[in-house]
């Protein structure tokens, strides 16, 4: 029966974010009774090491949530186009429209709202469903009421949406909630973006949102003015729901800045409106030929696809836990324990697209050996790719392409550069203080090498038409002597040693050190 | 009383006053009970909740069908607390603005809207007291004006949105339609011409100067901007079926109608004319696609079917544009037996029907085929 819309990203917009998200996630499921209803969050811009901001709080959202949300993730690198073209980090029309092109087609309405709201039907029991089922084609739309900082945040369970949307009747009444604030048509009631139900069709017809909008606010006026125009009237759903927002002005959200606050133009954009169409737009509104990864909780979770590339690529520990060390005298010792490590370097991989190309830069041949496998087994279908100049590697792996470091640079979209000893074994202890061998330390200078080239060339040998950075993992680079070749040359957090791995994306060093480094690596010195 | 005796002097003077930009005028739902909507709805915001609805009782009674005066007492109910009532009267309201036929899919957009849209001219007068030199809320009354019918104060407010923004061919073309919806079909053509010429490829302007075309008789103008609105529709079955209606392209409307009676089963027009293209194709018709209600549409079909009587289908045809519609259907029924009574029936729909009927353009057609 209808698509609800919402969009945001996975960071701290406003106060205490991750509640009301799953409140309100968790409410719009509880409306929805048609097998063909669905949430589509778009989670825009997301730094790519992140998860999407549902997955971060998947574990507060109901099972219903979870089945019925579709996550269309946008990723910082289709946003590069428009990065340089306004302040904001997550953009509204593009989010919306990206969604409803992407949305179910036999669902009749759309329902556009934000991830703070709380739907309730004045007759209990009904559902959001039934209701747009009985209602005559239109543009919809119903007054906000607030709600009280204290009262969603103190009171609220938010896996229990049955039991919050019965407090919100009975607070309702008791504390004067519901003042319905009216507006200027087209607009009819103040924030008006938190409720506008629209036929699919129409949307379709009028071209979505306007895409060049790209300031923030007014975007739910625009669409009013325009849908306004195109069905003649601005119907009210006042008698058969109530919307109430949590409240969230403790902290301002990034895209307020009171008086200061950049916006788009409101005379452009609402009040000389001539058409309900936006003909610059008509064919490529939503981004319809770009692919946009569609991630789901209620399966193939990230979780499941970890377990499933750890599960295929390590056995099982046979003893309670395995010990090193950081005193200093281990400094230069460079082995490390695969199995312990694996888990680490899967975890930077899965935020990632499945079609992601890694380059690995390595010496130990299982280390390659094992993350192919795991990196098969996470569902990822893009190849791993090996430089030539790595020898001692594996190259009949499936999945595996081998080539010159040259040739392959511009088709990596990640890196791993490991720095282990060509000569570990499986079964060799870790870190007694181990030296490396001449062949180690041949195999070590090769990494290093190509280390230092990659990371200096990066913004050159991008793939055609990247933008973005791209991101370098580093294996068993903590509390070693390639602790500060790594972060010379990437920036990356200060991480436990336990993990032995870091990750970032290139330095740019601005300091004479930096430009003698990069002068250095670019030439291979 | 006064107001009754100023609007007949006016209209016994032939004249009408020269609207101010914020003044508003009342519409479909006649001039009394319009303005009781509008003290009504002044008197509820002053927490006058119940001489409100003592005025918009009045105003129902006078104006049964006016939708935006039994929601307004909806939402006093509401207000007063009885809940029950408030939701009887939305859903009345809502009843009632379904209850025409919409507009052509084809034409322009305001043009698919249907009935009066008196809250819509008092908002945005409303809006124009304070907003005066913008482009919004000068269509957007304007647009509820020609979907209400009165075509002369919309024009008034497109020319204002003209005067304000010499170049919008937004509302070169809202006036282009009132023009013709006056019947001032050469006017029409001027302006539908200009913003034809710079947007060649909008569909509704095409359209709407297809109609302008086809009223003064200039068919294969009409029928070449039809063909252009055709292609650009990108295959829209509700708009396409009617373009190629227009056309009497029975064999083109097929597909869409197909289309249309299986995604939209409320509009029973969609089976009608999936049969008169069928008929008009001489193929079989389906078997179970009578509507068995007391609809317009169900005579329309009765009729197709031989299941009603042409006295009896005239009998129940109370506008100039049903019986245009059941005309054309008696041309159709003819068509096989009788070519000439057929035309004869065709000629009666273009004496009597609106250009802009879909039914006129198809007879036109129709007659220009049988005459070559």
């Amino acid at each position: 029966m209808f698509s609800v819309i919402i969009y945001g990203r996975n960071d701290t917009h406003g106060y205490n974010l991750h509640k009301r998200a799953a409140i309100s996630f968790n409410a719009l499921a509880e409306v929805m009774s048609d097998p063909d209803d669905e949430i589509l969050f778009v989670d825009y811009n997301t730094p790519d090491d992140h998860p999407t901001f549902p997955e971060a709080i998947h574990d507060t959202l109901t099972e219903k949530a979870k089945k019925v949300l579709r996550i269309l993730r946008i990723r910082p690198e289709q946003h590069a186009h428009l990065k340089s073209k306004t302040h904001l980090v997550a953009l509204e029309a593009q989010s919306r429209n990206v969604a409803l092109r992407r949305s179910n087609p036999r669902n009749r309405w759309v329902l556009y709202t934000n991830t703070d709201m709380l739907l309730v039907s004045r007759t209990e029991g009904e559902s959001l469903s039934d209701i747009l089922g009985s209602i005559p084609d239109g543009f919809y739309q119903i007054p906000r009421f607030e709600l009280p900082e204290m009262l969603w945040e103190a009171a609220f369970d938010r896996r229990d949406p049955a039991g919050n949307l019965a407090k919100l009747r009975d607070w309702s009444v008791r504390y004067h909630l519901n003042q319905v604030v009216h507006n200027f048509m087209p607009m009819k009631y103040d924030a008006l973006g938190d409720f506008q139900a629209a036929l699919r069709e129409d949307m379709f017809a009028i071209h979505g949102f306007d895409e060049s909008m790209l300031l923030g606010w007014h975007c739910d006026s625009n669409l009013a003015a325009r849908l306004a125009l195109y069905r003649g009237r601005v119907d009210t759903l006042i008698d058969k729901v109530f919307g109430y927002h949590c409240d969230h002005t403790r902290v301002a959200a990034a895209n307020n800045k009171g008086r200061q606050t950049r916006m788009n133009d409101q005379d452009q954009y609402i009040w000389n409106v001539s058409t309900p169409y936006v003909p610059e737009q008509a064919e490529n509104w939503g981004w319809p030929d770009v692919e946009i990864e569609e991630v789901r909780l209620d399966r193939e979770t990230s979780y499941q696809r970890f377990t499933a590339g750890l599960d295929a690529a390590l056995k099982p520990a046979t003893v309670p836990y395995t010990s090193t060390s950081l005193e200093w005298f281990l400094y230069d010792d460079l082995t490390y324990d695969i199995d312990h490590t694996l888990p680490f370097v899967a975890d930077q991989m899965l935020t990632y697209p499945r079609s992601t190309s890694v380059m690995i830069v390595g010496t130990r041949g299982e280390f390659v050996e094992r993350f192919l496998t795991a990196w098969r087994a996470m569902g990822f279908t893009g190849p791993v790719l090996v430089p030539n100049e790595c020898e001692g590697l594996p190259s009949d792996l499936e999945g595996e392409e081998r080539g010159a470091f040259e040739d392959l640079l511009p088709r990596a979209e990640m890196f791993i550069f490991e720095f282990g000893l060509a000569t570990q074994h499986a079964d060799e202890p870790v870190r007694i203080g181990r030296q490396a061998g001449p062949l180690d330390t041949k195999r070590l200078k090769v990494v290093a090498k190509l280390f230092r080239q990659a990371t200096s060339t990066e913004a050159e040998t991008r793939p055609p038409g990247r933008r973005t950075p791209r991101r370098f993992v580093g294996v068993n680079v903590i509390y070693n002597r390639f602790w500060p070749l790594f972060t010379d040359y990437v920036g990356a957090n200060i991480n436990p040693f336990c993990s032995q791995v870091l990750a970032g994306l290139p330095r740019v060093d601005p300091s004479l050190r930096g430009k003698v480094l990069r002068f250095r690596g670019r030439r291979a010195l | 009383m006064l107001l009754r005796l100023s609007g007949s002097l006016r209209e016994a003077l032939g004249t009408r006053r020269r609207q101010a930009v914020d003044e508003w005028f009342p519409g479909g739902n006649g001039a009394e009970a319009e303005h009781l909507f509008l003290r009504a709805t002044a008197l509820f915001r002053t927490g006058d909740g119940e001489t409100a609805m003592r005025l918009l009782r009045q105003a129902i009674e006078m104006a049964p069908a006016f939708s935006d005066a039994i929601e307004a007492e909806g939402e006093a109910l509401d207000m007063s607390g009885d809940t029950a009532a408030a939701s009887a009267k939305y859903e009345q309201a809502r009843r009632l603005r379904q209850a025409g036929r919409p507009g052509a899919p084809d034409r322009h957009f305001v043009l698919r809207q249907q009935g009066a849209h008196t809250a819509e001219i008092v908002a945005y007068t409303r809006v124009l007291k304070s907003l005066k030199k913008f482009a919004l809320p000068h269509l957007a009354r304007g647009n509820a004006y020609l979907a209400d019918r009165q075509p002369d104060l919309a024009l008034a407010d497109y020319e204002r949105t003209l005067k304000l923004h010499p170049n919008s061919l937004d509302a070169l073309a809202l006036k282009g339609e009132a023009l013709s919806a006056m019947g001032k079909y050469g006017p029409a053509l001027e302006a539908l011409d200009k913003v034809i010429a710079a947007r060649p490829k909008d569909p509704e302007a095409l359209n709407a100067r297809g109609i302008a075309h086809m009223a003064l008789g200039h068919v294969e103008q009409a029928n070449g901007d039809w063909r252009q609105q055709f292609a650009l529709l990108g295959g829209r079955p509700a708009a396409s079926a009617y373009v190629a209606m227009r056309l009497a392209d029975h064999e083109g409307a097929l597909p869409h109608l197909e289309t249309m009676v299986r995604n939209d089963r409320r509009d029973p027009y969609w089976t009608l004319y999936l049969r008169s293209a069928l008929l008009r194709l001489g193929r079989p018709l389906p078997a179970d696609s009578i509507v068995d209600d007391n609809s317009w549409a169900s005579s329309l079909l009765a009729l197709q079917s031989g299941k009603a009587s042409e006295s009896e289908v005239m009998a129940r045809a109370d506008s100039a544009a049903r019986r245009a519609e059941a005309l054309f259907q008696l041309g159709v029924a003819a068509h096989a037996r009788d070519r000439s009574a057929a035309g004869s029936y065709w000629q009666q729909v273009v004496d009597i029907g609106l250009p802009s009927l879909v039914e006129y353009a198809a007879a036109r057609n129709e007659l220009a085929r049988s005459a070559s």
